[in-house]
Formats: structure tokens, C-alpha cells, sequence
């Protein structure tokens, strides 16, 4: 396994991430302005940056099809930019939101992206060619509080939302004249707008970090703050779920999570590492971390002269130059965890981004 | 008019989409209620097993049968007795065999979920230890030589906090922060 690609961009927490669909593109989520990166050779130049919120922002999702980036900010607003020749164009969404904006996801069609809300609601938003606007329509009902977390299932009309009230939700957001009839599912036949497929909620009820469907979109796994990770396995429309797992781990919570196979999930979060996860309807277990023993960087760390330990505990009074480091690539939080490559319904390569300012891409 | 004060009007009452106007027990998984003869009888059982010397089948029993469900009124004093059951059984059983007998529980079936509630219960034996030792330390002392009753009181109580520190420590050895963060969020409390 190759060693983790480290991009260390600035000293800032990097709130969310995203690739364009050739990678050469990264977009970050810093203070108020989303800041575009250019690769150049092995590493990332500062390109543009996006400005026009005016509190922090919270996503950011480049459409890979059609290159438009859509971000969302606490300042309830959310921003299409599309590139045109004076740079990128903003058109601002009517989100119609009276909290901030959470996270925000394109839906794979493109067609539509979902915004999580503090006002217990998700703005499902579409374009309308005759006014030349992003409206947006809202799922409101079984919501109870804010919702942290959109994932979109690959039919583009089923969203599942993680909510601080401990749900994970999976909800229709058919909308009519621009999606097409959805091909019937286990999460539900017949699928009009706010339809809801499916509530869970697991035993410690903590809040919500993260949901994602499997690439079939027939599983549905959701993280919380309960250091759980949960899968859900629907049966048939309006039946109980046919397994529902949850795993207790040992580790502090996971604040994101992606599917790289069928039966493989990468989680990372507050402990600074991302963990693999394997299983299937029958069981899922914790496998290991993503982190490599032996990693260049660590290797030095550990390799110290005798002359060099009291040398540093003469001058600064402690045994080794550096003691706040932690051993993971991440210094911190791990925010958000994407999917960087995939061939074959595989994913090869993830891309982390956390509050130390990093992006890593890794080999799965 | 003048003498309404529209500051304190509770606007989220007059809303009804607002949170504090819907059932919040929808939000919470379902506990089981709990009736007078379980208590009884489960903390009987575990007396029992305790007496006969199976301390490891008394904490198993006891971890078993969280009684999650005395939330309701006049019910709460099921978990002050239950509490001081499980302290009980924690005291009885040896430093030395504490490790071993954690690892054994965790890899039982539902293991993850016993140790949560341990620890629920060494964080509760905590919370409980503390105002009682510091009730005693201000008992007024007219002759200014409370700090010798004081002390006496502080080490009663810091007894059982050596036994419950020294099982969160083996505790967390076993099950991970990930416990500790679970006892957080959990809305069941024991």
C-alpha cells in the first residue's frame, strides 16, 4: 500500500471538500469563502477562491458532469457557480430557510442538490428554466431537528438525511418534470415528494454525523455520535427492515463515512484516523485502521539519538522535540471522507479533509 | 396593552411546528416499563449470587437488567437501590481480577452493551460519591478543627472512588473512549 498523499494547505478547519471529476480541481470549505485549488505537479496551488457568503461556509459538492459547484453557508443561503469567462458566475438559491445551512449534496443526476438545515427541514433544489432560478421545495415532515447529514441513493429521488434527533431518514424528493419515474426498490414502490421510506434509529439514539447508501443503494449506513455506526438493510416497501446492525466500537465517533464496496465501509472521524469497516446483513466488524505502521514520517519521529533526547530535556525540558504531535496523518478531527477513485464499483482512493487544514488521499 | 411584556411571551408554544411542541419520547428508542416485583426480585437474585460468592454472575446479572424504564414518578428510587447494588458488587470484587473478568464479559454476546452500562454506573457511583463527602465537609465546626472530621469523611468517600477510578481505568482499557462517549449521548440512564 502507498504512503497517503499529504496536502497541507493552511492552518484552518476545512469544514467540507470536493474534487472536480478529472481531480484537478479541489474546492474547500474555509471561513466564508470557498477556496479553489489547482493541482501543480505533485502538490495544490491556490486558484481562485469563491466569495459572497457572508458567514462560515458549510459544503461545498462539484458536480463531476457539469462542473457547477454548489455551496451553502450558516448565512441560510446557498450559491450555484458556474464557470464563465469573467471567472465563476454565483446564482443564489432561494433556499427559504430561517436557520443555517448545513451540508449540501448534488444529487447524481444533477438535476437537483439537497440542503441540510438547522430549521428541522431539506430544501430539495431544482432549476426552473422559466424564471431562470434555483427553486427549492422542502421535506419537512417527520424532521425534529437539524439535519447534519444529506446522502443521495443513485435513482437521484431518495435521500436519506441523519438528523440530531438520532433518525436517519430515508425521504422522497420526486420531483415532478424533473426526475423520472424511479425504478421500485426495497426502500418503496411508489415514491410522490416527502414520502417517508424509512426512520431508524439505534439504541443509544445519539445524533447523526453522517448517512451514505451502498453503491446499489440497497443498504443505508449512518454514523452517530455514540461512536456506533449503524446499517440498515430494507426488506420491502412499508416492511420492517430485513437486518439492522449496529457496532459498537471502541473508538471516539465518526464524523463521516463512505462505502468502498458492497461490504466495505471507511469511516473516520474524531479520532484522526480512518477505520475500515467490514460486513454484511449478517454482521459488520471494525477491521483496522486506513494509517500504515511504518510510515516515513512516523519512522522519524520515533528514530532519536540518546544525545538528541537530552540535548532537547537540557533546552526545553522534555525528552523529545516534538510531544503534541499525534501519530496519525491528520492532526485532528477528520471532517469529511469522499470517494477520490472508483473502478468497477470499487473505490480505490478516499480523500480526507479535517480541522487541521489537511487533504489526504488514500489508498483504500 | 401597555402592561404585556412581549419579551416573555413563549413564542414557541403559539408555533406549532415548533420543537417544543411535539411528543419528545419519539425521539428516544423505547425502554421497557418496569414494576416493583422485577426490582425486587432481580435485586434479590443478584444479593443471592453475591452471598454465594459468584461475584462475576452478579455483575452480569446486574448489567443485564439496567432498569432503564423508572424514569416515571416515584419510580426513581429503583436506580438509587439498583445503584447501590452494583456499587456493592463492584467493592466485592478483587483489583486483580477486574481486567480478566472485563475482557470476558466484552467478548460475550451484547458484551459492548453490558460494559456501557458499567460504566453508566461508575460515573453514576462517581457523581453520587462526591456531594456526599462535601455535605460533610461543611458541617459547621465551632471549634475551627473541622478539617479532622473533614478528612475522615473525604477518605470514607475517596474509598469508593479508588475502587470506581480504578475500574473506569481497566473499564476504558477494555471498551475504549467509545464507551465513555456512548454513556454521553445515551438518554437511557440507569
Amino acid at each position: 500500500m502507498a504512503a497517503p498523499e499529504v496536502h497541507h494547505l493552511f492552518h484552518h478547519p476545512i469544514a467540507d471538500h470536493s474534487f472536480s471529476a478529472d481531480r484537478q480541481t479541489l474546492a474547500v470549505a474555509r471561513d466564508n469563502a470557498v477556496d479553489l485549488y489547482a493541482r501543480s505537479g505533485s502538490g495544490f496551488k491556490l486558484h481562485d477562491e469563491l466569495t459572497g457568503h457572508d458567514k462560515t461556509v458549510t459544503g461545498v459538492d462539484i458536480a463531476p458532469n457539469s462542473g457547477k459547484i454548489v455551496t451553502c453557508s450558516q448565512d441560510r443561503n446557498a450559491y450555484v457557480w458556474e464557470p464563465s469567462a469573467q471567472g465563476w458566475k454565483p446564482t443564489l438559491v432561494l433556499l427559504r430557510i430561517n436557520r443555517a445551512a448545513t451540508c449540501v449534496r448534488w444529487a447524481p443526476s444533477e438535476t437537483k442538490f439537497a440542503v441540510g438545515s438547522g430549521a428541522r427541514l431539506i430544501p430539495v433544489c431544482y432549476f426552473e428554466e422559466e424564471d431562470n432560478w434555483w427553486v427549492s421545495k422542502h421535506i419537512k415532515k417527520p424532521i425534529r431537528s437539524t439535519v447534519t447529514a444529506v446522502a443521495w441513493h443513485p435513482n437521484s429521488v431518495l435521500l436519506a438525511a441523519g438528523s440530531t434527533d438520532g433518525h436517519a431518514r430515508v425521504l422522497s424528493s420526486f420531483v415532478k418534470g424533473v426526475d423520472a419515474r424511479p425504478e421500485p426498490s426495497p426502500w418503496g414502490e411508489r415514491l410522490p415528494f416527502n414520502t417517508v421510506c424509512g426512520e431508524f434509529l439505534n439504541n443509544t439514539a445519539g445524533w447523526v454525523h453522517s448517512v451514505a447508501f451502498s453503491p446499489s443503494g440497497n443498504a443505508l449506513a449512518f454514523a452517530s455520535h455514540d461512536s456506533t455506526l449503524t446499517v440498515v438493510y430494507p426488506s420491502a416497501p412499508e416492511q420492517p427492515p430485513s437486518a439492522v446492525i449496529s457496532i459498537s466500537t471502541q473508538v471516539l465517533p465518526f464524523m463521516s463515512l463512505v462505502w468502498s464496496s458492497e461490504d466495505e465501509i471507511i469511516a473516520a472521524g474524531y479520532n484522526c484516523e480512518a477505520y475500515r469497516l467490514q460486513g454484511s446483513d449478517q454482521g459488520w466488524a471494525l477491521a483496522g485502521s486506513l494509517e500504515t505502521k511504518g510510515r516515513p514520517g512516523l519512522a522519524e519521529a520515533r528514530e532519536e539519538s540518546a544525545f538528541n533526547m537530552f540535548r532537547q530535556m537540557d533546552l526545553k525540558g522534555k525528552s523529545s522535540a516534538d510531544d503534541t504531535k499525534l501519530k496519525t496523518v491528520h492532526q485532528n478531527t477528520i471532517s469529511t471522507i469522499r470517494t477520490y477513485q472508483e473502478a468497477g464499483g470499487r473505490v480505490s482512493k478516499i480523500s480526507s479533509s479535517g480541522v487541521d487544514g489537511r487533504v489526504v488521499i488514500w489508498d483504500v | 396593552m401597555a402592561n404585556i411584556n412581549w419579551r416573555t411571551i413563549n413564542i414557541d408554544a403559539l408555533d406549532p411546528d415548533s420543537p417544543a411542541n411535539f411528543d419528545l419520547s419519539s425521539l428516544t428508542p423505547a425502554v421497557e416499563p418496569i414494576s416493583t416485583a422485577d426490582v425486587q426480585n432481580t435485586s434479590q437474585q443478584i444479593r443471592q449470587l453475591l452471598r454465594g460468592g459468584d461475584n462475576e454472575g452478579a455483575l452480569q446479572g446486574a448489567l443485564e437488567s439496567a432498569p432503564y424504564g423508572a424514569d416515571d414518578k416515584g419510580k426513581s428510587v429503583f436506580k438509587e437501590i439498583y445503584l447501590a447494588i452494583v456499587l456493592e458488587v463492584l467493592q466485592s470484587i478483587r483489583q486483580a481480577e477486574i481486567a480478566q473478568l472485563l475482557s470476558r464479559i466484552y467478548s460475550a454476546p451484547g458484551g459492548t452493551e453490558a460494559l456501557d452500562v458499567l460504566m453508566k454506573y461508575i460515573y453514576k457511583g462517581m457523581a453520587q460519591a462526591a456531594p456526599a463527602s462535601s455535605a460533610r465537609n461543611i458541617t459547621p465546626q465551632a471549634t475551627g478543627f473541622s478539617q479532622v472530621h473533614s478528612r475522615g469523611g473525604g477518605e470514607g468517600g475517596g474509598q469508593a472512588m479508588s475502587v470506581l477510578l480504578s475500574w473506569h481505568e481497566k473499564l476504558v482499557e477494555v471498551a475504549g473512549p467509545g464507551s465513555i462517549v456512548r454513556v454521553m449521548t445515551d438518554r437511557r440512564t440507569v
